[in-house]
């Protein structure tokens, strides 16, 4: 369960402040798929930052099975971003030089996990997603832009999170792809046991989920 | 691929960068072994030529050289004085006298006079040749036979008798073996000098046939026999070490005042060794530029690569990595970066090295010798150190840059000091990258 308790976010601006994140409430149960909906400025990005513990929040309190991720200190917060939170980014952010293998590695690398096992793991993971063994090795950029995503999607299930958060997940993606891809995001959801949050202005997207949060200003409509 | 993997790969991942960046760190690390390789070879130079011209003053009566002309001699007690002084290991002191064959001992000389010998008697008595013109025989008195250097000798080889103690005031010498052979002396046989029974202690041979051709005794004894009581023509001055010649050669100059003479070495080895020390200091200066250029090339290199990082840097941090591996994987990539550097400079150390030593050695002593202009008196400092030296300008030239194992070990430790230092900075900056920079829109 994911539960958000008045959390703001306030930014100075010279002599003026804005308030991106203006004391959201809100609550995920476990394993489902919600959508945070809103335009472009409405704080979106800003509150998924919240979630993934990539910024702090100004006040207000983020609970993930009964821990509050803002009081977390510095190796407390790493530990959360290993193993607790799997990110899943619009421009796929893949590291270009590393093949689709190792870029799903990755964090295993960083979470402990030995070698072989981060390599089974990866393996098993890009076939999840629909990768073949051929395309491995491939960098990004001999990737299509639906391929890169599903390796992202691998990438994020890499340590087994409990929450995935996904920043505008098919945003540069056709339609027809961007649909594939969130099917995708919420069969391994439920294979997986996968809470996931996704930011989005697509509103078929919206349709699928658990749970919609409209955001306007930095505050949730309903 | 770890994280030390990932560093290396990430070192080629732009090849002209790479390729650049290589080139002109190998520049800088080769001039950093040259240069350091030249301070060596030029401090080495320096200490032997140091060391070659031995730690001695030598003090002798003002206006007076040999038996030419004119003023006081020393005195026991000025030898005295100046074995007190600090630093001073040993005083030894000579006087120098001449027998008269015929007049004031039974000696026959055993030099012929020769043409140069004619010369100077002929100038001595104003042309009046005499009939038998026989050479003087030279006798060297001291208080320390082990010093030859005091007596102008290379080297002292008693061939048959024993040598004797400086310090006696017996009647006894240590005969030239030329002058030996030509009067029929053994050991034991007794000749007159000054009127006086001469008894033979030894029989020496120098090498060198005008020493062979004269008598050493003892100091006190030519004192007391010659009527030149305490006096003392030569004092030579052993001291402990090269860097206390000059104080000792002040203090001497200030105890004895203007009587006396006092040179040393230590002034024309100054001047000899100047070109080298300019070169030492154009090379510690340029160890130094370089050192901080090819810091300065790593480190801006980083701080572009780590600025244009920012996204990905904040992509690792959101899968997960501490500031820890994300800095670790950036040394890597530096590091790489370096050693690949390193080899390059390391080959180009070896091989330019000599020349550069060559070049600014030669250099240099050219300008040292002609730089300054003519000098009253004549010659640049060259021509007076060849004078004074002879073989010195070539020995300086004769200068060679030694490169071991350890020259391999120095240009790591330069390429790991450039790339720590290079490494640090972006460093900080990777630290204050935040996570949250992954969700900035370009």
């Amino acid at each position: 369960m994911l539960k958000v308790s008045d959390l703001k976010k306030e930014f100075k601006s010279g002599d003026s402040t804005v308030k991106a994140v203006d004391g959201i409430n809100l609550s995920v149960p476990s394993g489902a798929f919600s959508a945070i909906i809103g335009k472009s400025g409405s704080g979106k990005s800003t509150l998924l930052s919240l979630l993934g513990a990539l910024d702090k929040p100004t006040s207000g309190t983020i609970e993930i099975e009964n821990e509050d991720v803002t009081k977390f200190r510095d190796n407390k917060l790493i530990d959360y971003r290993r193993r607790k939170v799997g990110f899943i980014f619009q421009n796929y952010n893949l590291i270009p030089n590393l093949s689709a293998l190792e870029n799903v590695m990755l964090p295993m690398e960083f979470a402990g996990v030995n070698s072989e096992d981060r390599r089974k793991r990866a393996e098993l993971l890009l076939e999840e997603v629909g990768i073949s063994s051929d395309k491995h090795k491939r960098k990004p950029a001999r990737l299509s832009g639906g391929e890169q995503q599903r390796v992202a999607i691998a990438r994020s299930l890499a340590n087994r999170p409990k929450l995935i958060l996904a920043d505008e997940p098919t945003g540069n993606l056709d339609s027809k792809t961007g649909k594939i891809i969130i099917n995708l995001l919420c069969s391994l959801a439920k294979t997986e046991k996968t809470t996931i949050v996704a930011v989005t202005h697509d509103q078929g997207i919206a349709k699928l989920a658990d749970k919609t949060f409209h955001l306007k200003d930095g505050k949730l409509l309903s | 691929m770890g994280m030390i993997g990932r560093g290396v790969k990430n070192a080629f991942r732009n090849v002209i960068r790479t390729v650049s960046i290589v080139f002109i760190l190998a520049i800088s690390i080769a001039l950093v072994l040259i240069m350091f390789l030249s301070l060596k070879a030029v401090q080495a130079k320096i200490d032997s030529v140091k060391g070659s011209m031995g730690n001695t003053v030598t003090v002798s009566p003002a206006g007076v050289r040999g038996f030419e002309g004119g003023g006081e001699l020393l005195t026991t007690s000025s030898l005295n004085t100046i074995s007190a002084l600090s630093h001073v290991a040993k005083a030894s002191g000579t006087l120098t006298d001449r027998l008269t064959p015929g007049q004031n001992t039974s000696l026959t000389a055993s030099l012929e006079p020769g043409s140069f010998g004619r010369r100077q008697q002929s100038s001595q008595t104003e042309g009046r040749m005499p009939n038998n013109l026989s050479m003087p025989i030279t006798v060297t008195s001291t208080n320390d036979l082990t010093n030859t250097q005091a007596l102008n000798i290379n080297e002292l080889k008693v061939t048959s008798g024993a040598s004797f103690d400086g310090k006696t005031s017996n009647n006894i010498a240590l005969i030239g073996a030329d002058l030996a052979n030509k009067n029929n002396l053994k050991v034991g046989s007794v000749f007159k000098a000054y009127n006086t029974d001469i008894t033979v202690a030894g029989i020496f041979d120098s090498g060198n046939r005008f020493t062979n051709s004269s008598l050493l005794m003892p100091i006190k004894a030519v004192q007391k026999l010659s009527g030149q009581t305490d006096q003392v023509s030569n004092i030579n001055v052993q001291v402990d070490s090269v860097d206390n010649i000059s104080s000792v050669q002040t203090e001497i100059k200030g105890k004895l005042g203007d009587k006396a003479d006092v040179v040393s070495s230590i002034d024309t080895v100054k001047e000899a060794v100047k070109p080298l020390e300019n070169i030492k200091t154009i090379s510690i200066y340029s160890l130094l530029g370089s050192l901080v250029a090819g810091s300065v090339i790593i480190f801006l290199t980083m701080l572009m690569i780590v600025r244009e990082r920012r996204r990905e840097i904040g992509v690792l941090k959101a899968i997960g990595a501490s500031n820890v591996n994300v800095t670790a994987q950036f040394v890597v990539e530096s590091l790489t970066l370096t050693i690949m550097s390193s080899v390059l400079g390391i080959i180009g150390g070896f091989a330019f090295s000599n020349p550069v030593l060559k070049a600014l050695v030669s250099n240099s002593i050219s300008t040292a010798s002609n730089g300054q202009g003519p000098r009253p008196g004549g010659g640049g400092f060259m021509s007076r150190l060849s004078g004074a030296m002879p073989g010195v300008q070539n020995t300086l030239r004769d200068i060679q840059a030694v490169i071991g194992y350890e020259v391999i070990l120095y240009g790591i430790l330069a390429a790991l000091i450039i790339a720590v230092i290079g490494s640090a900075i972006p460093a900080y900056f990777i630290a204050k990258i935040r996570p949250a920079e992954i969700m900035r829109t370009d």
